[in-house]
């Protein structure tokens, strides 16, 4: 008995042996791979580069492609037609993957670390570009390989907008050729309004009395279904930056926004604070669980997963809070489905500035593992500055999604619905120089929008990137704070508002936050001598 | 050296079809358990997807700092230990019972008819059931509300209350689990030779005395083997329970959140896989302390049932 245990013994420390070694011995052979694979692949473009500037595109590719959002429904009809292009300029053809807004932000960083084949994909600075970048997710974009592959972009793209991707000096990102203001709307029920005798939806107030009206009439519907990971903060924000922009400090927020770090924009010290430290914090808060006690969102909000545009086009909610871009996206579509529902839109800044938006805000990029890197950017040159393939990408098939009533204005057709105009994730090949305006698309949007053109501004730190290699820990640790305290505050999930702040505040400084805001201060001021303003 | 070789070749020979039948689950437990062990050194590791798991640099201990500093280690630590324990305990408990009574069940149609219903939830997937939980207790719609309101009563806001969440876990874990645990104690019971009851009877013993001195101690061995089994699990919050039942809900995450969710939940927020590997690594360093701890006792108390 004793020496079969012996034996037995002896043959599982023999197996786990094997089973190290093995796994040792094929691991480092896989992990040489990619290390050598952008060396071998740098090499036919010194030395196809110099001489002749045709790369090699005998062989057919199909390209993977990852979009956020859900597919819309025209989506195969109009890149077909892309494909029929893309085959006859570059022999390739594109898959489009899309994940949801509902999830997002557990998928994203999935399909990097899944193994999964796959080779563009859409990212921005809210977007986990500098997270994925700082751990080599994406492929390099170099400035020979842009003029190899992308020459059509290495000649039209912003210089700034170059610039601004670069994280240590390296870019990974195509930003968008396109200037862009982020100013956030309401999307109200025009039928409700009038049965309850409400003018306007136009401020906090005025949606205020909108939603108090709804709580005490529809007990069917939920005011404002905000709550998934994707909204929510989105009172919050509203609330937060009304009140510090109409205060003294002007204080607004900096680096990593998970960190919720904020800074006066008038202190040249750039002393950075938890927003729990700043002025306002509590006001807001207050407030919040006021909306929150009076049944504005539901009670349930932090396990929706629905977000709250979805909610109110499927008619479970009143009231939508989002950017100008979503609600332009589907006002078309919802006007021609639910004509009695008469929805109206209105400004949702009440005199802040909106956001001239860095270019990051939105753009492209390339899978590190990409097995056709190149000719993932020569799509991305085609996706970006061939009118008729981005027109196609940006607003569908002209005749069936929209046809042209300008130089640069569109009217969307009834078939809209189906691939709905800038709605489609095609946010990050958007290109100024061949961008359609919707033409009689919301009511009063034009004024709207030469309103928010004449205020927009860049905030002081609009372009800092904060490098966390040193606060990994802290940044960790707050992170998680974000995510649970945080995200209830901001939902006005809290019975004693200023108890709660001091928790939050308490937890924080045990997380490490005066080290990273002190990280955050002197890369700040570093930041502020650089670009000398 | 030569010696033990030479015997153990011998034993190879004698006993092959023995070998052989062992060598599946070897292969199985080798290829799904000792393979991938070798991941384990990610906990060490600052990892990036360009040089891979075992390219990538090393950082020492560093990535263990982050789960203490972020203030949980103890929670979850706290939550997962009592869980598992509750469940243990509620579950055998149950399962026991249960078994004892469908054993003394006459109606054999009866007793075949409520074996399998209690078995069905065991096939229910986790997402399912997390979606009734949810349309039953969900504040403004849901059905138990919904009752509460139609007799005039209060509605119960449950997703925020977190004294209501270690019940509902309780309970929904002993409805996925008893009718499991129950075939397996019935198996065992049925095992039990007859002659011993029907010497009982003549004897004029009584159904509650059969029970207590027949019955109980004849399945003890399959008690113990099974507790210990779980004692092996106590550090393993059952992770599609805890994910999909509580909605992942900030709220009431002080009392339901477990290592398992814990880590998830921080690979998924910061994409950083060494400090989450480093977190599953403590919690599997725990359990196999535990186990040892665990067989140590049995083997003091019943050499017999320890299980090596």
């Amino acid at each position: 008995m004793k020496r079969k245990t012996r034996i037995c013994a002896l043959l599982m420390t023999l197996l786990l042996g094997i089973g190290t070694l093995s796994g040792c011995g094929s691991k480092p052979q896989e992990s040489n791979t990619p290390g050598t694979t952008p060396e071998g692949d740098s090499t036919p473009v010194t030395d196809g580069g110099g001489e002749a500037d045709t790369p090699d595109i005998s062989k057919e590719v199909t390209l993977t492609m990852y979009l956020i959002g859900d597919r819309p429904v025209d989506n195969d009809e109009v890149f077909a037609k892309i494909n029929e292009k893309l085959k006859a300029e570059i022999n390739a053809v594109i898959d489009v993957k899309f994940m949801s807004w509902g999830e997002y932000e557990q998928k994203y960083p999935l399909i990097f670390a899944s193994g999964e084949d796959w080779d563009i994909i859409y990212t921005a600075d809210w977007c986990f570009y500098n997270a994925q970048a700082t751990k080599q997710g994406f492929w390099e974009i170099t400035q020979e390989a842009l003029e190899t592959y992308a020459p059509m972009t290495a000649e039209t793209i912003y210089p700034e907008a170059w610039e601004q991707a670069k994280v240590n000096g390296q870019v990974f990102m195509l930003p968008m050729n396109y200037k862009e203001i982020t100013s956030y709307v309401y999307m109200a029920r025009g039928d409700l309004m009038d049965k309850y005798d409400i003018a306007s939806v136009a401020s906090l107030d005025e949606a205020e009395a909108y939603m108090d009206a709804i709580v005490a009439n529809e007990s069917t519907l939920i005011p404002l279904d905000v709550g998934s990971d994707y909204d929510k903060l989105f009172v919050f924000d509203r609330m937060w930056e009304k009140a510090n922009w109409e205060s003294q400090e002007k204080v607004n927020s900096i680096g990593t926004w998970q960190a919720m770090g904020s800074v006066s924009e008038l202190d040249d010290t750039a002393l950075v604070k938890g927003n729990y430290d700043q002025a306002e914090f509590q006001g807001v808060i207050e407030r919040l669980k006021d909306w929150k006690d009076r049944g504005f969102w539901s009670k349930n909000a932090v396990v929706n997963t629905q977000n709250n545009t979805e909610s109110f086009q499927a008619g479970k909610s009143a009231l939508a809070l989002c950017n100008v871009n979503t609600a332009k996206s589907i006002y078309a579509q919802m006007s021609e489905e639910h004509p009695e529902w008469d929805v109206r839109v209105f400004d949702a800044q009440e005199g802040v500035p909106p956001v001239l938006n860095s270019y990051l805000a939105n753009g492209m990029s390339i899978f590190s593992k990409s097995k056709n890197p190149e000719r993932a950017l020569m799509a991305l040159d085609y996706l970006r500055n061939d009118v008729e393939i981005n027109n196609l990408f940006c607003y569908g098939i002209e005749g069936k999604h929209w046809e042209a009533s300008g130089d640069n204005t569109l009217v969307s057709l009834p078939d809209s619905a189906n691939y709905a105009y800038d709605g489609n994730c095609n946010w990050g090949v958007r290109n100024d120089a061949s961008w359609r305006v919707v033409e009689g698309g919301i009511p009063g949007l034009e004024a709207l929008n030469d309103l928010w053109r004449e205020s927009a501004r860049s905030k002081r730190y609009q372009t800092f990137v904060f490098d966390d290699t040193n606060v990994k820990n802290e940044i960790a640790a707050i992170t998680e704070i974000f995510n649970t305290d945080y995200k209830l505050l901001g939902l006005g999930f809290t019975d004693d508002p200023a108890g709660d702040i001091a928790k939050l505040k308490e937890k924080m400084v045990t997380a490490g936050a005066d080290t990273v805001y002190s990280e955050m201060q002197k890369q700040a001021q570093e930041f502020l001598s650089a670009s000398g303003n | 050296m030569k010696k033990k070789e030479h015997l153990f070749l011998k034993d190879l020979k004698n006993n092959r079809v023995k070998w052989l039948m062992i060598l599946p689950a070897a292969i199985v437990v080798i290829l799904m358990c000792y393979i991938p062990m070798s991941g384990i050194v990610l906990a060490f590791k600052e990892f990036n997807y360009h040089d891979g798991i075992f390219g990538s640099p090393w950082v020492g201990v560093k990535n263990f700092a982050y789960f203490f500093q972020s203030g949980k280690a103890w929670t979850v630590t706290r939550n997962t230990v009592l869980y598992n324990i509750a469940f243990l305990c509620v579950n055998t408990f149950l399962q026991i019972t249960c078994a004892i009574l469908l054993s003394e069940l006459a109606g054999k149609w009866f007793k075949r008819i409520s074996q399998s219903v209690m078995f069905l939830p065991y096939f229910i997937s986790w997402v399912v059931v997390g979606a009734f939980i949810y349309n039953m207790f969900n504040y403004e719609f849901g059905a138990v509300n919904g009752f509460l309101r139609s007799v005039g009563m209060e509605p119960l806001d449950v997703y925020s209350n977190k004294a209501a969440w270690p019940v509902i876990l309780i309970v929904v874990s002993a409805f996925k689990n008893v009718g499991y645990g129950t075939v397996m104690y019935l198996a065992s019971i049925v095992n039990i030779d007859g002659e011993m009851f029907e010497a009982a009877d003549l004897d004029g013993a009584t159904m509650w005395q059969k029970i207590r001195h027949i019955t109980l101690p004849c399945i003890r061995p399959t008690v113990v083997i099974l507790l210990l089994m779980a004692i092996g699990t106590i550090m393993k919050g059952d992770f599609q329970m805890f994910w999909q039942v509580t909605g992942n809900n900030p709220m009431v995450m002080e009392v339901t959140d477990v290592i398992d969710t814990y880590v998830t939940r921080s690979l998924l927020d910061l994409q950083e896989f060494g400090m989450t590997s480093a977190a599953g690594l403590y919690q599997s360093g725990l359990s196999f302390i535990l186990v040892l701890i665990a067989n140590f006792a049995v083997k003091k108390v019943e050499p017999d049932y320890a299980l090596f």
